[in-house]
């Protein structure tokens, strides 16, 4: 069974007389990637910044990797590395100048290596001010591996990037579950959720609405998986036998919601063998959200 | 320690690389020094316009003695004289400045010869009593009475200053000096005919120049700004965007980010010292010594005045307030402590005002080390800097905030 490297109860914080945090308890096991979501304002670096030992919680508790943030805040930070929201550094050093003080800051000296790690190398006497979004992200997560933690903050390390460098992020926080790394990933984007995460938990206004493995979530709260065929006959006959729901669309084609993953593939196979036309759409986080909150969370991360 | 060097050094790089910093912080100094030294450092060769409206004419060309008396005032070094047909009128044509105006009246010369006349017999009649001529009969009564009873009027000249007029005692002085040699002129005596013989020495030693005063106000006032305006500025910019909180998610601790700061400011006042200095010393020939007793005073000059900055930038949390309250102090400082100008020209109150603001002691301890080499007068300096910079350093730690930035 895998370690415990946080472990929250109760937490709250209070912000001249607003919660922004209302009592939330949760755990994020050893090696796996935790993704807080949630839009603007849900409290999500509330709580991540609790846990970086930037900001006092009103009440609760919290450990991370075994000690307690309200005690031994400099013996955590000598064990984590952390990217903040909006993350920002020195403007006018270099790409490497930056990297090494964070090196020097955390008492380690393998800054070659990371910079080919992270893919800063190609650009690391650049000077920060004058590099793209995604090479910034690229410099930010360098400056927090070159702690050599094993457990990873990172706080929106995606927003405002272009599709590419997401994309690019993406996986490099892959590699760091690779290289056996803890993440503790906050983020609004349910794609990158769902596409990195092993486990998350909802955040809605200081609340945790929900939290499991992104699998069970889409399953339990996706809303199934959905089959759509586009022709009469002998499949539409599957589809009012086999599915839990069938909508008939304005177009006169059918759509049958599968809540079970066994259900739709034991209909699909027969839609195959009569080789029908059909389209699939699985559930996803998106559905998700919207089925638990009724709302969606749009690019600048409102909820709408 | 090493994170703190670390973070020193990535301060100093950062601000290395910003023009618009270097600029402020070193070269705006150095041209006000240039400018100060330069305009104030030529008072000696002032002229004071005098314009003169001669209205002692025979036949419309103006007499030999006004033209004389003229030629007389235009010759003196601190006066240009100007000769204008009206001074009235011409006074009225001007809207800026002071105006001196000198008009010599009609009957000038004959005034000035009778008058002379009548002197030179004053000096006759002294001289003979001086000598007891009376009495050994060289001069008779009625001879004596002749010279007793010639009188005549004073040639008449017409000044015209304004009361706001810092050079009238200048031009006053200057235009009796006049007055006094062109009396003994008229009188018969020459140039060199005196009673007291002046003998000049010059001395093989330079005196103290505009530049001596202003070197170290200027190094001590742009310590103070460089500490106060660029401190608070810095580190109100570090919370806005977030590096501030980069650095604090670290190992690093408050101590060592106060440290590098104070490190930062350090060398940025002794690389000001060593400029200045050079350009004082090349350009007006400063006489300045860098001492250890100076090297002293500016190390505790520059904590103390970068831990007001850091306290500044720690309690204030927008960058335009942050920015507004470090000029506020700073500027009103620069000007009241006598850092440019000596406080002995401000009024009393204001040099009550000087002597409570810790940039007073602190330029007045650097001139006393570096100017006058008395660095024993520097010791009241030292102590209120000292003080000054330990309790700042205090607060500075009480202040900086290491959670919810």
């Amino acid at each position: 069974m895998a370690r415990k490297v946080i472990r929250v109860k109760d937490l709250t914080k209070e912000y001249d007389g607003t919660t922004a945090v209302k009592e939330i308890s949760f755990q994020v096991k050893e090696g796996e990637i935790f993704s807080l979501v949630g839009p603007n304002g849900a409290g999500k670096t509330t709580t991540v910044e609790i846990l970086e030992c930037l900001r006092e919680p009103t009440s609760g508790e919290a450990t991370v990797l075994g000690h307690d943030i309200s005690d031994e805040a400099e013996k955590i930070k000598e064990k984590i590395g952390v990217m903040p929201q909006d993350f920002n550094t020195f403007d006018r050093l270099t790409a490497e100048e930056n990297i090494k003080l964070m090196g020097d800051l955390y008492g380690s000296n393998n800054v070659e290596e990371i910079m080919k790690k992270v893919g800063v190398d190609k650009f690391k006497n650049k000077k920060f001010a004058d590099l793209s979004g995604g090479m910034k992200t690229k410099v930010g997560i360098g400056m927090t591996l070159i702690s050599n933690a094993d457990l990873l903050f990172l706080d929106e390390p995606t927003t405002g990037l272009d599709p590419h460098a997401r994309r690019e992020t993406w996986n490099l926080i892959k590699d760091l579950k690779r290289m056996g790394k803890t993440v503790f990933l906050t983020t609004h984007y349910m794609e990158e959720v769902e596409s990195l995460s092993d486990r998350a938990a909802i955040l809605i206004d200081g609340e945790i609405e929900v939290l499991d493995s992104i699998e069970n979530l889409i399953d339990q709260h996706g809303g199934g998986i959905k089959v759509r065929v586009l022709e009469d006959g002998r499949a539409v006959e599957i589809i009012h036998d086999k599915a839990d729901e069938v909508l008939e669309g304005e177009d006169g084609t059918l759509t049958g919601i599968f809540d079970s993953k066994k259900e739709a593939r034991q209909a699909l196979i027969k839609l195959f063998q009569l080789d029908s036309k059909v389209e699939v759409q699985d559930a996803g986080m998106d559905e998700v959200f919207i089925r638990l909150t009724g709302g969606k969370i749009d690019e600048g991360g409102e909820l709408v | 320690m090493n994170r703190a060097l670390s973070l020193f050094i990535s301060l100093l790089k950062n601000w290395i690389r910003s023009k618009s910093g270097v600029f402020f912080s070193v070269l705006f100094p150095i041209m006000l020094l240039l400018i100060f030294s330069t305009v104030f450092g030529g008072q000696e060769a002032v002229e004071y316009t005098l314009h003169v409206q001669n209205d002692d004419m025979v036949d419309g060309n103006a007499t030999a003695t006004s033209e004389g008396f003229i030629q007389a005032l235009d010759s003196a070094e601190s006066l240009n004289v100007k000769e204008v047909d009206n001074i009235t009128e011409h006074r009225e044509e001007r809207t800026f400045g002071s105006y001196r105006g000198l008009r010599i009246k009609e009957g000038f010369n004959e005034s000035a010869v009778n008058k002379s006349i009548e002197l030179r017999m004053k000096v006759i009649r002294d001289t003979m009593r001086r000598a007891n001529f009376t009495e050994d009969g060289f001069l008779d009564e009625t001879n004596e009475s002749d010279l007793e009873n010639f009188t005549a009027e004073s040639a008449e000249i017409v000044l015209l200053l304004s009361e706001d007029d810092q050079g009238a005692p200048m031009v006053k002085g200057t235009l009796h000096g006049v007055i006094n040699s062109f009396n003994s002129r008229m009188l018969g005596l020459e140039e060199n005919d005196s009673t007291v013989e002046v003998t000049e020495e010059m001395r093989d030693e330079r005196g103290l120049q505009p530049v001596d005063y202003y070197l170290p106000g200027f190094i001590a006032a742009f310590i103070m700004t460089n500490g106060i305006i660029g401190v608070t500025s810095n580190i109100s910019e570090y919370k806005r965007n977030g590096t501030m909180k980069r650095l604090t998610a670290t190992p690093l601790k408050k101590r060592d980010w106060i440290l590098a700061n104070v490190g930062q400011q350090t060398v940025l006042a002794f690389s000001l010292t060593a400029v200045m200095i050079l350009v004082a010393v090349l350009v007006f020939g400063a006489q300045a010594h860098l001492g250890p007793y100076a090297i002293g005073l500016i190390f505790l000059g520059s904590v103390a005045f970068c831990s007001v900055g850091i306290v500044l930038g720690g309690l204030i949390k927008d960058v335009e307030a942050a920015s507004g309250a470090g000029n506020a102090i700073a500027f009103p400082m620069m000007f009241l402590s006598g850092a440019f100008i000596p406080i002995e020209t401000f009024p009393d109150y204001l040099q009550t005002v000087a002597r409570f603001l810790p940039l007073f002691y602190f330029h007045q301890g650097l001139r006393e080390i570096m100017i006058f080499q008395n660095p024993s007068d520097a010791f009241l300096a030292y102590l209120i800097i000292g003080i000054f910079a330990s309790i700042f350093i205090m607060l500075a730690i009480k202040t900086t905030r290491w959670k919810d930035i």
